[in-house]
């Protein structure tokens, strides 16, 4: 999908006596966003299945003050002879990039180390830059969703929710052989990070108006690199992995991937008290920002998740799930399948 | 022994691991390497894939040939190893993990 900007957004900075530190244009990646505001309608119905039409990034001006001062912005997504489709996000999406600013400015002395800052975004016009000539001429002809017909109901019957289940994510079902294969994978290299694929299906049930996603096996990662802190996914991890899902030829696709947070070792190395580690935000629900990057070389579409398997020291092997929600990715629940099931 | 060239531009399309995203070039140039097409085809006009890691260091992009199912060293030359019409799958070497 094709991302207009016919604004330039910046964030303008104070420091706790409301002094003004400085305005930055921001630089964000908005991919995320509007492939989450596209899928958002594709779930709905409102949005044709295949990669088409193209997404304006638009400022939400602020009620009192005015423009240039935005309440937020809007992902619009324009579609041939039919209404624009649009999805509004608040000025907190731009909370991260004010913080590196933050960090920028005590660098610069601008701002004390733990001294309160506010921002505020604002947004411009932007000047239409003219094509480079000689360029590569390229077009994306990304497939469509790999949605098949199917009964959200039937799936729902023979499932058990785990996690926090949010009504407004796109329901995953995740076959208990693959969270068992998990589990056995993180066990037999206990203390090191271990990751696999995770292959499924996209099914649509029209009548409900929903997409949602079953996840029938995972491919252990091979030619990965692992250590207690880190698993490198290499090329050839990936090869490895387009061979086996081929293999199969069971109509799956990548849907995300799966790996282990030694939790354990962590906290060993850290010396942290087993009271700590019970209350410690790295033992359940933790992404960091690295298993974001690979969510969004490998995984880019809003639709994909990850599991990871938290190991710790003080309960069960435990799993959390996560994903795009509203263009950031956010702990999700998701639904266990018990059985066989065909979608029907 | 190199390929007999008969045009200074060849289409290819490039796909991202998962094929989520599928993009086709309509000229890419022969003479060029195939580490500066990978560039081109990751920036943010074209297949916008993550051009660094979470830390800021450049991500190392490989490009994989169907055809022949072997990754393409950056160097060669793209007259060299490439056919129009080849298709070819950017897989990054990259981490998850605590940080």
């Amino acid at each position: 999908m094709q991302l207009n900007f016919p604004y330039r957004f910046a964030v303008a900075m104070f420091g706790e006596d409301g002094t003004e530190l400085g305005t930055v244009l921001v630089k964000r990646d908005w991919e995320p966003v509007a492939d989450w505001t596209r899928f958002y309608y594709q779930r709905r119905g409102a949005l044709p299945l295949a990669e088409s039409g193209s997404a304006s990034i638009l400022p939400l001006w602020e009620h009192t003050l005015g423009k240039p001062y935005c309440r937020g912005y809007r992902v619009q997504i324009e579609q041939p002879d039919r209404r624009p489709v649009a999805s509004d996000f608040p000025n907190t999406h731009f909370r991260d990039f004010a913080s590196s600013v933050a960090s920028l400015y005590v660098e610069q002395k601008k701002l004390r180390a733990g001294e309160y800052y506010s921002y505020m975004v604002v947004a411009h016009p932007a000047r239409t830059e003219a094509l480079k000539p000689g360029g590569l001429s390229v077009v994306n002809t990304s497939p469509s969703l790999p949605v098949r017909d199917g009964s959200l109901a039937t799936f729902m019957a023979k499932a058990t929710p785990s996690g926090v289940i949010d009504s407004d994510d796109m329901p995953v079902f995740v076959h208990n052989h693959v969270l068992d294969e998990t589990a056995t994978l993180t066990q037999r290299h206990r203390g090191t990070e271990v990751g696999a694929i995770l292959i499924g299906k996209l099914w649509r049930d029209e009548a409900v108006g929903e997409i949602f996603a079953e996840i029938t096996a995972q491919i252990p990662a091979e030619h990965t690199l692992g250590t207690s802190v880190k698993l490198t996914f290499t090329a050839e991890t990936w090869a490895a992995a387009d061979a086996a899902l081929r293999l199969r030829n069971r109509g799956e696709s990548p849907v995300g991937f799966a790996h282990s947070h030694p939790v354990f070792s962590w906290c060993k190395g850290k010396a942290c008290t087993p009271e700590a580690q019970k209350v410690c935000h790295l033992a359940k629900d933790f992404f960091s920002a690295d298993d974001e990057a690979v969510m969004r070389a490998a995984f880019p579409r809003a639709y994909s998740v990850a599991i990871v398997a938290n190991d710790t020291a003080f309960t069960d092997l435990t799993f959390s799930m996560f994903g795009n929600r509203e263009g950031l990715t956010q702990a999700r629940g998701f639904y266990v399948l018990e059985g066989e099931t065909n979608g029907a | 022994m190199a390929k007999v060239e008969s045009t200074a531009e060849i289409p290819l399309e490039f796909s991202d691991v998962s094929g989520q995203k599928v993009f086709n070039v309509k000229n890419a140039p022969v003479a060029n390497t195939v580490g500066e097409l990978i560039a081109e085809m990751i920036s943010v006009s074209n297949m916008n894939l993550p051009r660094n890691d979470s830390n800021g260091a450049p991500l190392t992009y490989q490009a994989r040939l169907e055809r022949e199912g072997r990754h393409l060293n950056a160097s060669e030359r793209i007259g060299d190893v490439l056919e129009a019409g080849d298709h070819l799958t950017l897989a990054p070497n990259i981490d998850a993990g605590m940080r």
